[in-house]
């Protein structure tokens, strides 16, 4: 049904087709692709519609462009002072010359993570283990210029290496958990003692200043006590020389009048006194009434002169008696 | 079997063919099927108006299609297709007239500078560090720089 000339047309046809898939490339954005001519590199496509000579230009490789995070995996690495700690982290890279990349290269992803784990191990192993657990910025710099300058000819910037988990071995955890907790309590012991400290001296300045003042207000009193007394003297002076200065006036019947009221005073405690069973009746108790009847006396001088001779005290001579003479008797109200 | 379409239903073949051939572009993208899609469409045209045999008609097809492939690259290539953002995925490029203080000195040619929290290695003239130096260009991931002041050599 089909002549010659109709297949060829056909083939013809189904040539062009292929010829237009292998020469038309649409690259996508983040990509680059590499062109070789009879296998050889000649040039790289960037992003957009490329059209490449069909038979003698194929597509190399398809390179990322874009940044990528490659897991650097877990291994162990021996610190300076021998302590054996898990480490893992991630890179950061991009690729900016694709044909490098592509060519200078083999399994670049490979490449890059063998190179950090290497260099994890060169940078932690040349530090102690304090120092791996709180520098590591200092390690991320270190290993990011290391392995960048070793990526260079490869055509790709290492942009970060970040260290993620550094795991020392159980045993050791345990031991810094310790020495953390030893150093709290000692912290905490050192600050119970400087409390208990402060507390005492505290303490003892307010004795100190309680005693002071207790002192004080006693040295107060006996100044007030001693002022006190000497008022009292004073006062006690001036009685003695008011009585004796009655004495001189008026004779021994004053004094008799002084201790006659003492008497009738000691008397009466004792008739209030509960126990009254007993009275104890002064030896001299005639003497002592023989005092009041000197009161008399007194009383008897006192109103004559009133009387008579208002200025002249003392004087023996009679006038007119309220007190007539007679004694009272000291046991009507006595016993 | 294009061929007995074409012989049963004539010029609408190609109408028929260009609009699958498009929709197929739509739903798997990457400038394949367009071209021919095209082409298809001009030789349907051309076919409903005047009568070719269906072999020229192939052949014209075919052709049309590396002419529309052709085209679309002038039209479409990535150097005639404006971005608003030229520079994406090109670090280095982005970099390109920035200035920079040198860190480190550059020594027999090379340095290193501190960008955007990496840091980046530094090819250049000797220079101390303090210097504030421009980027002029880059090769793979080094970048060429040089002093904004040329150093004076007494």
């Amino acid at each position: 049904m089909l002549g010659g000339f109709d297949i060829v047309v056909i083939a013809l046809v189904v040539l062009i087709a292929l010829v237009l898939f292998a020469s038309v490339k649409t690259v996508p954005q983040g990509h680059n692709y590499t062109i070789e001519r009879f296998g050889r590199y000649t040039k790289t496509l960037s992003p957009g519609l490329n059209i490449i000579v069909p038979f003698i230009d194929r597509v190399g490789a398809k390179m990322n462009m874009m940044e990528t995070v490659l897991d650097v995996p877990s291994q162990e690495v021996i610190t300076r002072d021998n302590a054996t700690v898990t480490v893992n982290g991630i890179t950061f890279f991009q690729v900016m010359d694709a044909p490098r990349a592509a060519y200078e290269v083999n399994f670049l992803e490979n490449a890059i993570v063998n190179l950090t784990m290497t260099n994890i191990r060169s940078v932690m192993g040349s530090m102690d283990l304090d120092e791996l657990l709180s520098n590591r910025d200092e390690i991320n710099d270190k290993l990011l210029k290391v392995v960048d300058a070793a990526a260079g000819p490869w055509g790709v910037k290492i942009t970060r290496i970040e260290i993620k988990d550094i795991d020392p071995p159980r045993n050791l955890i345990d031991s810094m958990n310790r020495q953390m907790m030893a150093e709290r309590e000692k912290r905490a012991s050192i600050l119970t003692a400087q409390g208990m400290r402060e507390s005492a001296i505290l303490k003892a300045e307010g004795e100190k200043q309680s005693q002071i003042l207790e002192a004080e207000g006693r040295r107060e009193a006996a100044f007030r006590d001693a002022e006190a007394r000497e008022r009292e003297a004073e006062a006690e002076a001036k009685a003695t020389a008011y009585v004796s200065e009655a004495i001189s006036k008026g004779g021994v019947q004053a004094i008799n009048y002084f201790v006659a009221q003492e008497y009738i005073g000691a008397l009466k405690a004792f008739a209030t006194s509960p126990n009254q069973k007993t009275l104890l009746m002064p030896v001299e108790a005639s003497a002592v009434i023989g005092a009041l009847g000197g009161i008399t006396e007194i009383a008897r001088e006192a109103f004559a002169d009133k009387d008579e001779r208002p200025v002249r005290a003392g004087s023996g001579s009679g006038g007119s008696v309220p007190f007539t003479g007679q004694r009272p008797e000291p046991s009507g109200d006595i016993s | 079997m294009i061929v007995s379409a074409i012989e049963s239903l004539g010029g609408w073949t190609w109408w028929i063919l260009g609009l699958v051939l498009l929709g197929v572009e739509i739903l798997a993208p990457g400038f394949f099927f367009l071209w021919f899609g095209v082409a298809a469409l001009i030789i349907g045209v051309s076919a409903v108006t005047i009568s070719w045999p269906w072999q020229l008609q192939i052949l014209g097809f075919a052709v049309l299609s590396v002419v529309a492939a052709l085209a679309g690259r002038r039209f479409f290539g990535y150097r005639d297709a404006p971005s608003s953002d030229p520079h994406l995925n090109l670090r280095t490029a982005r970099l390109h007239g920035r200035t920079f203080t040198l860190t480190e000195p550059i020594a027999e040619g090379s340095g290193r500078i501190r960008i955007d929290d990496s840091v980046w290695r530094v090819s250049g003239p000797d220079t101390p560090a303090g210097t504030r130096i421009r980027i002029v260009g880059a090769d793979g991931a080094l970048l060429l720089v040089e002093p904004e002041v040329p150093l004076s050599h007494d």
